[in-house]
């Protein structure tokens, strides 16, 4: 029983985060309808810019080595988002958005090569420029754990680090929820999304929504990436660990459904934390992919997919 | 106010308009009649900007239409209620209004034309947090409509308000499109399959055949047409 809870908790702190990854990814899918090889690439990208900031850029001797981290970690989100704005601008935005309708595929085929492509000058890139020696963003809080309870003469323990993690995943997932669903810009990214070609007739204008949530997509997904960090190391090829992951948790959550990616990150965590009580780790994978399988078998249109095709 | 001079366009090598002019002065109710497969919907499409014509000229208030991006045609006052309805069905009718009023004039003027759309369409009212993919196509068409109309345009393209509705439905659309008119004196450039109402209440029309105006007139004179009166009013 306690080391239920104690995998379901570590399952719902490290799913927060997954979430927070899924989103990011989902964000650009449900309104580009781009699949995005590069993306846990910019992730991996967003980890290293989170760790020079905290260690070359001064936020370590300002803030210290226990908010330092989360501090630097917050501001790579703004920096991967202004690098994303112009990935898409000078690349994306030619065979994606108003431009596919020329293309061949509706411009699916380009948008596989071209994003595979930054993925490979991504991680070839980080190599060079970062090294292949693991990096890690690690704060006190990474090794100390906060106890719940006891209950019942059964306590929880919660590492510091994580529960910061997840509690700002929360929050970012709480502001941009609101984002989407109260603003006048998350609601126009929505209809460009439905509905491109009536978007354009209301006056918006659809390339600049989806520049705007890819440049989103990419913020959302570093500050994730860099909260990963705070608690596993990292290197150039880590995207391609994750990747799957977040693909796997934006189908769960239902192609195109936003907030969706983020309840299927939360249930790959939950999965992978749970699986440890009855599989060895190394089947954490197998275990996530079985579980994976199993819904979609039942459900495939995900959480909150629309079996109806858009009109 | 909408001036189409010689406009051709088409898809890709597939010639659609072949020298089109119409004209639409402020105040006018317009209206374009002909056979599936003429061209109307692609000269919809060719003012909003979504078809990119291969000759001619269209000008706005005085504006070359051309020049201008197509996501800005509808902030200088043109509205397109398109075929097919697409409105937006994963945001309520509350927010699809909201969409149509992305215009700085629509932003402006947002609390009086809500008012007046509720009261010329109150089926949106009593349905204002209904997903509107969930609604009826009437429903939609009537919300497409009120879209259009919060955008506060000069003028109002309506493209086939009645297409595959049950004709009682397409009646009440039809009386709640001259009624608007009349209220507001709004500029309406209609495409419609339904002649004989269409001319009857437009104070002018264009027969459109094969990507050619074959016929224009004020509507006694297209009514008393042979041609017209043959192919579509079937007298
Ligand atoms: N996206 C497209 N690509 C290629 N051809 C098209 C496209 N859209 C329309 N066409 C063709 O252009 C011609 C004119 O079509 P359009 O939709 O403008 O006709 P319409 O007058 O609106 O007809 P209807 O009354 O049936 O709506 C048709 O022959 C049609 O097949
Ligand atoms: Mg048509």
């Amino acid at each position: 029983m306690e080391g239920f809870l104690q995998a379901l908790a570590a399952g719902l702190l490290i799913g927060a985060v997954y979430g927070l990854m899924c989103v990011g990814l989902g964000l650009i899918f449900g309104v580009m309808r781009v699949i995005n090889f590069a993306h846990g690439d910019f992730m991996m990208l967003g980890m290293y810019v989170a760790f020079y900031l905290f260690t070359a850029v001064g936020i370590q001797a300002l803030f210290g080595n226990t908010v330092g981290p989360f501090v630097a970690i917050l501001l790579a989100g703004p920096a991967l988002a202004v690098f994303g704005y112009f990935v898409h601008l000078a690349l994306i935005s030619h065979v994606s958005g108003t431009r596919t309708a020329s293309l061949e595929g509706e411009g699916h085929y380009a948008q596989l090569i071209l994003t595979l492509g930054i993925a490979l000058i991504l991680q070839n890139g980080g190599l060079i420029i970062f090294g292949s020696v693991l990096a890690s963003i690690r704060t006190p809080l990474s090794s100390s754990a906060w106890e719940l309870g006891p209950f019942f003469d059964m306590s929880i323990f919660l590492n510091k680090a994580r529960s910061i993690d997840a509690i700002v995943s929360l929050a970012i997932m709480t502001l941009l929820s609101l984002l989407i669903t109260r603003t006048r810009i998350g609601k126009s990214l929505r209809a460009a999304a439905d509905n491109p070609t009536a978007a354009t007739y209301m006056g918006i204008d659809v390339d600049r929504a989806h520049r705007t949530a890819f440049a989103l997509g990419c913020g959302i997904t570093a500050v994730a990436g860099g909260l990963l960090a705070t608690n596993y190391p990292f290197h150039p090829f880590v995207g391609l660990e994750y990747v799957i992951v977040m693909y796997a948790g934006v189908v769960l959550g239902g192609m195109g459904s936003i907030i969706g990616a983020f309840w299927g990150g939360m249930t790959i965590g939950l999965v992978q934390q749970m699986s440890t009580l009855i599989l060895p780790t190394q089947l954490q994978n197998a275990a996530i992919f079985a579980v994976f399988l199993l819904i979609i078998f039942f459900r495939p249109q995900g959480f909150f997919g629309r079996m109806v095709e858009r009109t | 106010m909408l001036r189409i001079e010689g406009l051709s366009a088409g898809y890709s090598a597939k010639p659609v308009l072949n020298g089109v002019s119409i004209n639409v002065e402020a105040g006018e109710f317009v209206a374009i009649v002909g056979p599936n497969g003429a061209g109307k919907t692609t000269l919809f499409k060719t003012i909003s900007g979504i078809v990119k014509p291969s000759g001619g000229g269209i000008s706005f208030d005085g504006v070359d239409l051309l020049a201008v991006p197509p996501p800005q045609r509808a902030h200088l006052g043109i509205a397109h209620v398109p075929e097919g309805r697409q409105v937006f069905p994963s945001l309520t009718v509350m927010e699809n209004l909201e969409m149509g009023a992305m215009t700085e004039s629509g932003r402006r003027d947002w609390q009086a034309n809500i008012e007046r759309i509720f009261e010329w369409l109150p089926v949106l009212k009593e349905r204002r947090n209904q997903f509107a993919g969930t609604m009826s196509g009437g429903q939609q068409q009537m919300l497409a409509i009120g879209r259009g109309l919060a955008s506060s345009p000069k003028l109002l393209m309506l493209d086939e308000p009645s297409m595959g509705l049950a004709p009682s439905t397409a009646d009440f659309i039809f009386e709640r499109l001259i009624e608007i008119r009349r209220q507001s004196g709004l500029t309406m450039l209609l495409v419609e399959q339904r002649v004989a109402e269409a001319l009857e209440s437009a104070d002018h029309g264009y027969v459109l055949e094969a990507g050619h105006v074959v016929l224009e007139g004020n509507n006694d004179t297209l009514r008393a047409d042979d041609r017209v009166r043959k192919a579509y009013l079937g007298m």
